[in-house]
């Protein structure tokens, strides 16, 4: 009885599935078998392991794997032949791709924006205060109209496509002081500065949720409307790279997120599609 | 004034003590009381059916099923790897090295002791890649490197397990069967180590316990962050402590935080089982560095 | 079957040299890039071709010590306890909740107090971030007591029984005795105990990849954020394989690799030290 109960919970979990993407790119899959190894960039991880789901609902002979470990983890595993797929949060460099015969595929747009915890009473920055901030030069609440309480800085890996985009587009090449706590992720960095009422970070635009608050830049608070139309300068794409072009499942899985479909999936995790 | 000395001590010792024992059991309360209210089937098998992800092997997502599976499958396949040659090893510390070799093997079967699990496993890593450039067919990070590089991290406790099991044999015993006219060789598999046989599987245990609990050479060498419905040595897997580590700085909110603690408990109880029973099957104390004779007193 | 048993041995003893080397010979591009010296007390800044692992170096010991600064008396304490002081049903009950403990996995400490004590920590003192040296410390001196323990205890009942005997027949209490006679003869046991505890303490990658907060500056007080050997190598794993920024890392596990060659070689001598004075 139970097992019947089951499986029609399974039937029904499907049925929804399909329903939402009916008649669909996912349609590719049927008959496939294999698996898709995918590591990088750590801001499109909720994104891939969405899809993933849905793939593995459709036919569960097609299974995709999803590691992190950043932008650099992603270029030079595909790069090296370790993995299939590698994302990154930023344009692959030219001698990299010349390197690796990589081939990109931009299918979201993201920005970079400076969050804080929602506790903190500063929500506005200029550039040079931003610069300031993260060279050490300005190491106090009290200097930006805040509380009298020293600024814990968060900062990525040097190998986090995130960073590279923030240091580039948001600091103009500025220093980052070297005292700064040091995450792994877009995630860790939004559970860090969510829990730390005086730091202050970086992460993905589409992380940004209601346990952190985001910081204006010059004016501008970095949300998916405001990277859109071009207004918060601080914009990347979400990349995913293969050695050569793409083939077989892999070829596959970044069709289906270019589909509707996957257009949609990158949407509800918060980026801006690119169709 | 030596009054005061000695009451000091005692005051000193059961104050530490205290603190000693207040310290795990929060560590034991916080992890107990984020856990309630957690429904077990969810926090194993998430969304999909289990008797379809146990008997159709149907992709788990969301839960911790897949990470509970790959870190048994990769503790049983490293243990298995590394058993011949860590109790070899150990019977040839025991019986066969001359004191040269055996200063040589031991000094290095202790260094091996003591070496971080990260450099162990960023010599898997890098001996994976070389291997990948020299023949591309090569298998990239998958299960069956973080099994070998796993065994490699435990096998000095099964060196030492088998090397102190054999040494603490009584004379009378260990001449027997020699006397009978059996080789040095028969006497070590028939009689000894029989003999010893639960402290050897208490042994084998007790590493399987270490293998369990370590994140940073599988870490370097396989596991992912989602790999669901996967189940080959040549894959890539996921194993709770890597989703504990993954867990402790990406959750999204509270509900997926409470999955990190519930795995937590997982973890801890499978590293408890088999430490509880490494500890009843041994005879004594197989907990140090070295089998050194004042330690065993 | 005898060739088998020999030829365990020697792989063995080979793949533990191989670890070595292959440290040494990846790392190779960057000892002769720049001045070894130059590599070990330079900053990190890869952005301008700096590859120091000072910073990390100091961490590493920093923590580690605070470590053992927290977990030795701790230790000691309970080894005490229930070496002397316990008797029977309690001393069993202890030693092996003690030994249970010691099966606890690292990253169910780091996990619990990422998410309990860092916040405490910070708002307990008016800087900082939480993530700190002293914060790594306090969670890796409680993860390396249970081991210390045991061996504490090994060491204090390794003390001849005759001599516990003759002094208990001269009206010692059990607080005497330990105090002038157990402490004392099992003092290299003790330090021993210590050096292992050092060497787990100085391994262990998750716990200040967690809590330590893994900035690159050389730190200058326990509430700052400081990053180990360890947790440096678990963070570069992520960039390019052909940069020098890579190579780097093998630097570490060189590093570290020397370390616990020389503690090992410590415990021979404390041990040694310890034999030949029995004997008199």
């Amino acid at each position: 009885m139970k097992r019947i109960v089951f499986c029609f919970a399974f039937i029904a979990a499907l049925g929804c599935c399909n329903a939402v993407f009916a008649g669909s790119a996912l349609d590719a899959f049927k008959g496939q078998e294999g698996v898709i190894k995918v590591a990088g960039g750590t801001a499109h991880i909720p994104v891939m392991k969405e899809a993933a789901k849905c793939i593995a609902r459709f036919n569960p002979k097609v299974i995709v794997t999803v590691a992190g470990g950043g932008s650099g983890v992603g270029i030079r595993q595909v790069g090296e032949g370790l993995v299939d797929i590698g994302d990154a949060g930023r344009s692959a460099t030219e001698e990299e791709i010349s390197r690796y015969n990589l081939v990109q595929v931009k299918w979201a747009v993201d920005g970079v924006g400076v969050v804080v915890s929602p506790k903190n009473s500063v929500k506005s920055l200029s550039t040079e205060q931003l610069q300031q901030v993260f060279a050490g030069t300005i190491s106090n609440w009290k200097e930006l109209g805040g509380e009298d309480h020293a600024i814990d800085l968060y900062d990525r890996d040097s190998a986090s496509g995130t960073r590279a985009v923030f240091v580039k587009k948001a600091l103009k090449k500025g220093a980052v002081n070297g005292g700064a706590n040091v995450v792994v992720s877009n995630g860790a960095m939004k559970t860090a500065i969510g829990g730390d009422p005086y730091g202050i970070g970086y992460v993905s635009v589409g992380h940004i949720d209601s346990t952190v608050t985001p910081v204006a830049l010059d004016g501008v608070v970095p949300t998916i409307p405001s990277v859109q139309d071009g207004s918060y300068p601080v914009a990347r794409g979400l990349y995913s790279s293969t050695r050569g072009k793409a083939t077989g499942l892999s070829a596959l899985l970044l069709n289906y997120l270019l589909s509707p479909e996957g257009q949609k999936i990158v949407e509800e995790k918060g980026f801006i599609g690119v169709k | 004034m030596k009054r005061c000395a000695e009451l000091l001590l005692v005051i000193f010792s059961w104050l530490a003590l205290l603190v000693f024992a207040t310290s795990f059991l929060s560590l034991f309360v916080v992890l107990l009381l984020r856990v309630r209210g957690l429904d077990a089937v969810s926090l194993f098998f998430g969304d999909t059916p289990p008797v379809d992800a146990l008997l159709h092997g149907l992709p788990v997502f969301d839960g911790i099923y897949p990470a509970l599976l790959g870190t048994v499958s990769v503790v049983m396949v490293a243990v298995l790897c590394a058993v011949l040659p860590g109790v070899f090893t150990g019977i040839y510390l025991a019986e066969f090295a001359g004191p040269w070799a055996h200063r040589i093997v031991n000094l290095l079967v202790d260094v091996l002791t003591g070496l971080p699990s990260i450099v162990v496993g960023l010599a898997g890593f890098s001996f994976m890649v070389l291997l990948h450039n020299l023949f591309p067919g090569a298998p990239g990070p998958c299960m069956a490197w973080s099994a070998l590089a796993l065994g490699f991290l435990v096998l000095p406790c099964l060196v030492r397990t088998t090397e102190t099991a054999l040494q603490g044999i009584p004379a009378e015993l260990r001449r027997t069967a020699p006397a009978l006219g059996a080789t040095k060789v028969q006497n070590i598999f028939f009689v000894l180590l029989p003999f010893r046989a639960k402290d050897l599987l208490g042994g084998v245990i007790l590493a399987t316990g270490r293998a369990a609990e370590d994140t940073a050479v599988i870490m370097l060498t396989g596991v992912v962050a989602s790999a669901p419905g996967m189940h080959s040595l040549f894959k890539q897997f996921e194993a709770l402590p890597f989703y504990i580590y993954y867990m402790s700085s990406q959750y999204r909110d509270l509900a997926e935080l409470q999955y990190g603690f519930g795995a937590s408990i997982t973890l801890l109880l499978l590293c408890g089982v088999f430490f509880a029973a490494a500890f009843l099957l041994q005879s004594y104390v197989s907990f140090r560095f070295r089998g050194s004779s004042w330690l065993q007193k | 079957m005898t060739r088998l048993i020999r030829a365990a041995a020697v792989v063995t003893g080979i793949c533990t040299i191989a670890v070595f080397f292959m440290m040494l010979i990846l790392g190779w591009p960057l000892f002769s890039h720049g001045h070894l010296f130059a590599l070990l007390v330079g900053g990190w800044n890869p952005g301008s071709d700096q590859f120091g692992i000072l910073p990390m170096m100091v961490g590493s010991t920093a923590i580690a010590g605070g470590a053992l600064l927290v977990g030795t008396p701790l230790s000691l304490g309970v080894a005490f306890v229930t070496a002397v002081f316990a008797r029977g049903r309690m001393r069993r009950v202890l030693l092996s909740c003690v030994r249970l403990m010691s099966g606890v996995p690292t990253v169910v400490y780091g996990f619990v107090a990422l998410i309990y004590l860092v916040p405490f920590i910070r708002s307990q003192f008016h800087s900082g971030s939480g993530f700190s040296i002293l914060t790594a410390s306090l969670v890796l001196g409680l993860l390396i007591s249970p081991t210390m323990i045991v061996l504490f205890v090994n060491a204090l009942d390794g003390v001849d029984p005759r001599a516990r005997r003759a002094a208990a027949a001269l009206g010692a209490t059990p607080v005497q005795r330990l105090l002038y006679l157990q402490l004392s003869e099992a003092l290299p046991g003790l330090l021993s105990g210590v050096v292992m505890g050092l060497g787990r303490a100085m391994g262990d990658t998750f716990i200040s990849l967690m809590l330590a907060g893994n900035s690159i500056n050389m730190p200058d007080g326990v509430l700052e954020s400081a990053r180990t050997l360890t947790a440096h190598i678990a963070l570069v794993m992520a960039v390019d394989f052909h940069s020098l920024e890579f190579q780097s890392i093998y630097l570490c596990g060189f590093v570290l690799y020397l370390f616990t060659f020389m503690l090992v070689l410590i415990l021979r001598v404390v041990d040694h030290r310890f034999r030949r004075g029995r004997v008199q």
